[in-house]
């Protein structure tokens, strides 16, 4: 047949480039989305490093010899009221805090996608008493109920702490992928994969699911910004984790004291700081993302 | 008889209104419509835009609910949503309209052509990928192209992908919803002439839905015309073009143009007398709604909607 020969004759067409070379580009391209991301690798990897190497039950160890020692010296960062290391506590509580960021945003973003997807997918009655339910859980004052929380669960881990978190953080994300799955579902590839024997399961995660992959992944990136965030203000509101394991919310949480606030600015600076560089760089690197997904706005 | 048979096809769509979501009425897309098909046949199926035609493809293929009527495939209703559904699907495909949408973007061409195999016969990896080979090579794509993605491919290609794709299981029955409209004319031609090919290799029966006379008078043995969710006209191409009864029917043939330019002047006084029977006797052809009236037989092959003699 004619359209053999066409093939052969004409030259390999350039390949259009895959989704992670878009990504890629895009993120050269906007140098502090790169700054970002490199120092995100690094200063992850520093963290849980370091982690493995110190000794969490010393470091929160009160030790009344060493009361809130300036930096330098025998304590890199200085000691806090108790005594307590800051630099170990800075270690530690930046690792408990990116775990229970990271941890939140997977477990909603299963959650979040899952839910969305069938709930958006089915349809009709199906999507409306998934929806309210949704919004039940939207109206839940979520600070109200983590206080009781706290009170009730007496023993806090990274895990438990991120359950709570999750359970009120995964319907912004259901919402946004029901929207999306109500376009996909009406498009003629959803429609034609149905006539094609493929059961709504499969239609929904084989067919729809890779075309919403990239507002999932944007999204999942912002919502850890801002999940570390959130920890961090639980934390300092005495509503995250408590002293003995310590998290960045913790650390700032020391500034309530006005002695500290005013004098001892080693110990909540350095946590401060950490906060707003990396939610920052998060940021940064969503939006580069985010721009990698729309052609229009692409700078690469 | 034919191996598929639809009677009172009837699709409706409510429309919903007010505070409550009422339902205030209903669209009828299909308003019964009966036919049957037989194997190795082409059928057309011709209409303006929403005239149902290509809702009547989707209600066979069960991408539309049916309201009434009965669709029977080999004996067997093919209606619900039972098991004995899915073997239908199996002989029942579908070509789309748009290339462009109907392959999903995200999916190497293998994944494209392989999905209804996996979803029907238990063949290893390797087994698909040959079936695969051999499906590109039936419509005659490289073999190379199966990592690829849709996009990568002219309309005229993606289009050979969804024909694959729809021959993989080996079907009785192709619907073809208007598979060459968003495609340019000489690609047109193309994929139809392709289309015919693989109808005498593969004895498919095509039900083909467009509004392009040309294209149905080229490739098909019974034409259908339908208006406002029925059938106004049905018969054999030749009862069709030659000679038409309906109003609808001639009109429409009135409108196909023609380039030769001798034959103008016939074609031009020939519109004016379709035009002017319009004119006064339109009535006569459809109901107080503006509807066409049932199917009369005027031959063996011939129906044609006219209102019941006296």
């Amino acid at each position: 047949m004619e359209m053999r020969n066409e093939n052969i004759d004409i030259p390999k067409p350039i390949k259009s480039p895959s989704t992670i070379k878009i990504i890629w580009r895009e993120l050269v391209r906007d140098k502090l989305a790169l700054v970002s991301l490199i120092f995100l690798v690094l200063i992850t990897a520093f963290v849980y490093g370091i982690a493995l190497f110190l000794d969490k039950s010393e470091i929160v160890t009160v030790d009344l010899f060493a009361i809130n020692e300036p930096p330098g010296g025998e304590f890199i960062l200085g000691t806090d009221y108790g005594g307590r290391d800051i630099f170990g506590q800075l270690i530690i509580g930046t690792r408990n805090s990116l775990s229970v960021a990271i941890l939140v945003t997977l477990m909603t973003g299963v959650i979040g996608v899952v839910y969305g997807l069938v709930s958006g997918y089915i349809g009709g009655t199906v999507d409306n008493i998934m929806m309210r339910i949704l919004d039940f859980f939207l109206i839940l004052p979520f600070l109200m109920i983590v206080i009781v929380f706290v009170a009730i669960v007496p023993k806090y881990t990274v895990f438990s702490f991120s359950l709570i978190m999750t359970a009120f953080l995964w319907m912004g994300i259901a919402r946004m992928i029901r929207s999306k799955a109500l376009q996909e579902k009406e498009l003629d590839y959803a429609q034609a994969s149905r006539t094609l024997g493929s059961s709504n399961l499969k239609v929904m995660f084989r067919q729809v699911l890779p075309n919403i992959s990239s507002l999932i992944i944007v999204t999942m990136t912002l919502n850890l910004a801002a999940n570390i965030g959130l920890e961090s203000g639980l934390s300092f509101l005495g509503f995250g984790f408590p002293e003995s394991t310590p998290s960045l919310g913790t650390l700032l949480g020391y500034a309530r004291n006005p002695q500290t606030l005013e004098f001892r600015w080693w110990i909540w600076v350095p946590a401060a700081v950490l906060i707003l560089v990396l939610m920052l760089s998060v940021n940064n690197v969503g939006q580069a993302l985010k721009r990698a997904t729309d052609a229009r706005q692409r700078r690469g | 008889m034919g191996f598929l048979e639809i009677k009172d096809l009837k699709v409706h769509f409510p429309i919903r209104a007010g505070l409550f979501n009422r339902v205030v009425g209903h669209v009828k897309a299909v308003d019964g419509v009966s036919f049957t098909i037989e194997e190795g046949k082409t059928y057309g199926l011709v209409g303006e835009s929403g005239s149902g035609k290509t809702t009547t493809g989707r209600a066979i293929i069960g991408l539309n609910d049916v309201t009434s009527g009965s669709i029977t495939y080999e004996g067997k209703s093919a209606l619900g949503k039972n098991k004995s559904i899915l073997n239908t699907h199996k002989d029942v495909q579908m070509i789309f309209q748009d290339p462009y949408s109907s392959l999903n973007p995200k999916k190497r061409v293998l994944d494209i052509i392989a999905e209804p195999l996996r979803n029907y016969e238990n063949l290893s990896k390797q087994e698909v990928r040959r079936r695969v080979e051999e499906l590109l090579d039936k419509v005659g794509l490289s073999p190379e192209s199966i990592f690829k993605y849709p996009h990568e491919f002219s309309g005229g290609q993606r289009q050979r992908i969804g024909v694959a794709r729809a021959i993989a299981l080996k079907p009785k029955l192709i619907i073809a919803d208007e598979p060459v409209s968003a495609l340019d004319v000489s690609v047109q031609a193309q994929v139809l002439n392709f289309m015919q090919d693989l109808q005498k290799e593969l004895n498919l029966t095509y039900l083909f839905i467009g509004h392009d006379l040309g294209v149905i008078k080229h490739l098909c043995d019974n034409i259908a015309i339908m208006y406002k969710g029925r059938y106004v006209e049905q018969g054999t191409k030749a009862d069709i073009f030659n000679n038409p009864q309906h109003i609808y029917t001639k009109r429409l043939i009135a409108a196909i143009p023609d380039i030769e330019p001798a034959n103008r002047a016939k074609q031009l006084k020939y519109r004016q007398e379709v035009q002017a029977e319009y004119e006064h006797a339109s009535d006569e052809y459809f109901d107080n709604e503006g509807l066409a009236y049932g199917l009369q037989p005027i031959s063996d092959t011939h129906l044609v909607a006219l209102p019941e003699k006296g």
